[in-house]
């Protein structure tokens, strides 16, 4: 194969590394009016007047927008919709928007907003699931407090624990987090000389946006355009509307160029978090390792509305087991409404949370088994024809195996020789194992894409992407399927990305499916152009199509490869003799729902799978973790772009790292980089990024996804480094100074006079 | 000082002698992205805590929503505009490109002035020298490893070579 599997630049860097990029807040019109947004400063408060008299007597103030502004139906939602996009009658967490003003300059803007007047009332506010699930709790929505209960079931739970020679029983629990995209939500918009409303803005989900700003505004979907701005990060953060529906409103009403740019601590109180989750888990399994069962209760802190809340409930449930057959499973999942930031989709969609759960629990029987924890997973792991929780039979690309095999031998250098190396006094090391699996695509639901290919009449091949690539390198993945198809290299087309007036619908660039899911719908259509551009060579050429190939631009006889035929002649041939040449492709992953009551069904057509290991230094008397190495094995499919995959990895472990020991998103209190931290440079262990290629037969080239699953094995990986360092396991991410301190002290140590810590 | 009134200052910008009336409140960000249109300056957080605004003033890296406008009176500045020249790109950006190094780009034009910043200084750093003058720009995407041998291979590219800039 000419382009699949090599690493070409990727598409859009040289702009960005000019400088040149426009992202949402970069804004090339002249004289935007400046939008800008009240927000709720109570959790849970009912509004008993608003009154914007005074701010609109500012000079410089030309509109304010309250709920009543609102024209269509102001409820959002990407899944349930239940979110107002200014609140009406109460609201429901701290930074929910109430009043969008738009104003000539900055100043005016500010004044305006803080000059609006909302009197509230409060209502008793719930800021844990467990009170929301309280029979007395003050319902935060009329229906509830339980926004989805998801169930998984199979096989004889009771029984297999009667019959298990060891049954480990543990909860755990994980943070708020932020996605911390470097580029605060940000977009602006105008009105098209045909009167489209056109929202330009940094988004991973253009078509979405376009139908749910429509719907707002009560307006066709066509008077909407969204056009994706250079978009700087996304993570999940920018799936939900953020900046877009506020910049369809004042449009709407204004017809004139606004902007809306959100700062850093609108960013962490007003976007989409990390669902928090308590994991309660029952593992059960035989003498010989064999997992017999496995029970989990999962209660996921969704916040004040459900964004993605019902996906990732549901996700976390499917994936509980890890990446392990087993055969009884009882597997029940909740999200529940609080009056805390909106919990959403954050890369993994709830996977990362129960892999913390479940690798634990491998290594807790690893342990008491006496079973090398690289072993017992290796006993357990799925394999083709493996049956999952929710009965679906697997098919051959399952790579965990090779995964495995592959971190092995650093795995055994790591235990024998690392381990025992000489260190700093006080200092204990320790090596973990992580290993997950992974769904490529939405469960258990439709999750179409459409791309369209065109050759135009100069002869000019034109892809049409609705994936919007946030630096994740959709884009360029995408590009190398459509030259492999068509034979001719990435310069030589024109491609538009993420433009709802130009681009099908291809769905939102989320749980790593645009490689598997648009890449198909693009070698579709891109087969479709090449099959009739072979038939109208044949017939020009006189040569039977069999012997044909697209090769260079041109479409060349294999047997004497100095007869060929340019597609700049093929278009105008076509043209001539009124053939189209514009396709498109379709593809819909096959899945069934899963069932309401058992959660048996087929989530996803295809999983990705990985192992991670982590090699820690721990202070015994600081706490303070070092992750000295990482080496993650990740099972792709095919790379497309072994580089762009290497950056995944790289980029998940990175996030990985701070997962693991230091984010934490602290509700009220929250609201800059200066209490939540990311890792920097100086934070990264050194990161072998080992590819595993178990080719997937439904995939484009048999590649799968990698974008989520990099992130996945990473914390797992360093909390289990950090129990075999301490002899002592920590149940509640992050490992902070406190918690390691703490653990180390429970296992004894500093054993003072010792000298040298443990081991 | 009335903090309305505005303040006449001179500095030289990626090259150019620039005047600009500045309020005594005003931030280098804001004189530079908002008020010369020089979009390359990114702001990510506005309290100087991740980078994406880093400028160079005087062969300094700065982080400039911490800097006054005022304050760049008679200094040398460098942008990400005012990195590449007529005949092509920086071999920071060509090295960036080279080496994985962009994945949104968001980050990039910060991490590309610090790493500029430190080579201008250091000739060819380490790389514990690299990541710890990096440690202050924040990228979420790619793990830094691409960046960071970026700016090494660039280093030995650049050797002696930026001299005359200043």
């Amino acid at each position: 194969m000419e382009w699949i599997g090599r690493s070409i630049p990727r598409i859009g860097a040289q702009t960005r590394a000019r400088g040149k990029a426009l992202f949402g807040g970069d804004v090339p019109l002249e004289g935007p009016l400046i939008l800008k947004l009240l927000r709720s400063p109570r959790p849970h408060a009912r509004i008993l007047s608003i009154n914007t008299e005074r701010a609109m007597k500012n000079d410089g103030v030309e509109a304010i927008f309250t709920a009543k502004d609102i024209p269509g139906r102001n409820l959002i939602g990407l899944i349930t919709k239940d979110q107002p996009l200014l609140a009406h009658d109460k609201v429901r967490f701290v930074g929910e928007p109430v009043a969008l003003v738009a104003a000539r300059d900055e100043e005016s803007a500010i004044r305006g907003v803080e000059e609006v007047e909302v009197v509230y009332e409060d209502l008793p506010a719930i800021f844990t699931p467990d009170e929301a699930l309280d029979p007395g709790a003050v319902p935060i929505h009329e229906k509830g407090n339980l926004l989805h209960r998801r169930v998984v079931v199979k096989g004889d739970v009771e029984d297999a624990l009667s019959r298990a020679h060891l049954v480990v029983e543990r909860t755990y629990s994980t943070p708020f987090l932020e996605h911390a995209c470097l580029e605060p939500d940000a977009g602006w918009g105008y009105v098209d000389k045909d009167g489209t409303l056109v929202i330009v803005a940094s988004t991973q989900n253009p078509h979405y946006d376009q139908r749910e700003v429509a719907e707002l505004l009560g307006v066709e979907k066509e008077r909407v355009r969204v056009i994706q701005a250079a978009t700087g990060g996304g993570f999940g953060s920018k799936l939900d509307l953020t900046v877009q529906g506020f910049i369809g409103l004042a449009l709407y009403h204004l017809r004139r160029p606004v902007k809306l740019t959100l700062s850093r601590e609108e960013v962490f109180l007003a976007t989409p978090k990390r669902h928090a989750m308590k994991i309660w888990m029952r593992t059960a399994a035989r003498r010989d390792g064999r997992l017999l069962a496995l029970e989990a209760k999962i209660i996921c802190d969704t916040g004040a509305y459900s964004s993605y809340g019902v996906a990732v409930a549901t996700r976390a449930a499917v994936h509980a087991t890890g990446p392990y057959e087993i055969e009884n499973v009882r597997v029940e999942s909740l999200a529940v409404y609080t009056n805390n930031p909106i919990a959403g989709a954050m890369r993994g969609f709830g996977v990362p949370q129960v892999a913390f759960a479940h690798e634990s629990q491998m290594d807790i029987l690893a342990e008491s088994l006496g079973i090398d924890p690289l072993e017992i997973r290796r006993i357990n792991a799925m394999r083709p024809e493996s049956v999952t929780a929710t009965g679906q039979v697997l098919g051959e690309s399952v790579g965990l195996l090779e995964a495995l095999d592959a971190v092995e031998p650093h795995y055994r250098e790591a235990m024998e020789e690392w381990k025992k190396g000489p260190r700093r006094p006080y200092t204990a090391r320790g090596v973990g194992l992580g290993a997950m699996w992974y769904g490529i695509g939405n469960t258990g639901v439709r999750n179409p894409s459409t791309v369209k290919v065109q050759l135009d009449e100069r002869g000019r091949v034109v892809l049409y992407i609705g994936a919007a690539d946030m630096g994740q390198g959709s884009t360029t993945v995408l590009v190398q399927m459509a030259s492999e198809t068509l034979g001719i290299s990435p310069e030589e087309m024109e491609v538009v990305i993420a433009d709802t007036g130009l681009t099908p619908d291809a769905g939102a660039s989320s749980a790593s499916r645009q490689t598997y899911i648009s890449g198909n719908a693009l070698v579709r259509a891109c087969r479709k152009l090449s099959e009739t551009l072979l038939e109208e060579a044949s017939r020009l050429m006189g040569l039977p199509r069999g012997e044909l190939v697209l090769r260079g631009g041109n479409v060349v006889s294999k047997e004497k490869p100095e007869r060929r035929v340019s597609l700049a002649e093929l278009a105008a041939l076509a043209k001539e003799r009124g053939v189209s040449l514009e396709f498109e492709g379709h593809f819909d992953p096959e899945t069934t729902p899963l069932d309401p009551s058992t959660g048996q069904g087929i989530p996803y057509a295809t999983y990705s799978f990985a192992c991670q290991m982590a090699q820690v230094e721990v202070d015994l008397l600081t706490g303070q973790v070092e992750v000295r190495r990482i080496v993650a094995a990740h099972d792709v499919g095919k790379a497309i772009n072994p580089k762009g995959v290497v950056g995944q990895i790289r980029g998940g472990v990175a996030m990985g790292v701070g997962f693991a020991l230091m984010e934490e998103f602290l509700p009220g209190s929250t609201r800059s980089f200066k209490d939540y931290h990311i890792p920097t440079a100086a934070d990264m262990p050194e990161v072998i990024p080992i590819i595993v290629e178990s080719s997937e037969p439904t995939g484009p080239f048999g590649a799968k996804g990698v974008g989520e699953p990099a992130l996945i094995p990473t914390a797992p990986a360093i909390l289990n480094a950090i129990a075999d360092a301490l002899g002592e396991r920590i149940y509640a991410l992050p490992a902070t100074l406190e918690r390691v301190c703490e653990a180390s002290i429970r296992a004894g140590w500093p054993k003072m006079g010792k000298g040298g810590g443990p081991r | 000082m009335n903090p309305e009134e505005k303040i006449r200052i001179s500095f030289r910008l990626n090259g150019r002698e620039v005047e600009a009336h500045v309020l005594p409140g005003e931030t280098a960000l804001h004189l530079l992205r908002e008020r010369l249109g020089l979009r390359g300056v990114k702001e990510g957080c506005g309290i100087g805590e991740c980078g994406a605004c880093t400028i160079v003033v005087d062969k300094k890296a700065v982080n400039s929503c911490l800097m006054l406008a005022a304050q760049l009176h008679g200094c040398e500045v460098l942008t990400v505009e005012g990195l590449e020249s007529p005949v092509g790109l920086h071999p920071l950006q060509e090295a960036f490109l080279e080496h994985d190094a962009i994945q949104c780009g968001y980050c990039t034009p910060g991490m590309l002035l610090s790493a500029y910043a430190l080579i201008i200084s250091r000739g060819v750093p380490t790389r514990e020298e690299i990541v710890r003058a990096l440690a202050g720009n924040l990228c979420r995407c790619t793990g830094y490893h691409q960046i960071v041998d970026a700016v090494q291979d660039a280093a030995r590219r650049m050797a002696g070579k930026e001299e005359g800039r200043w």
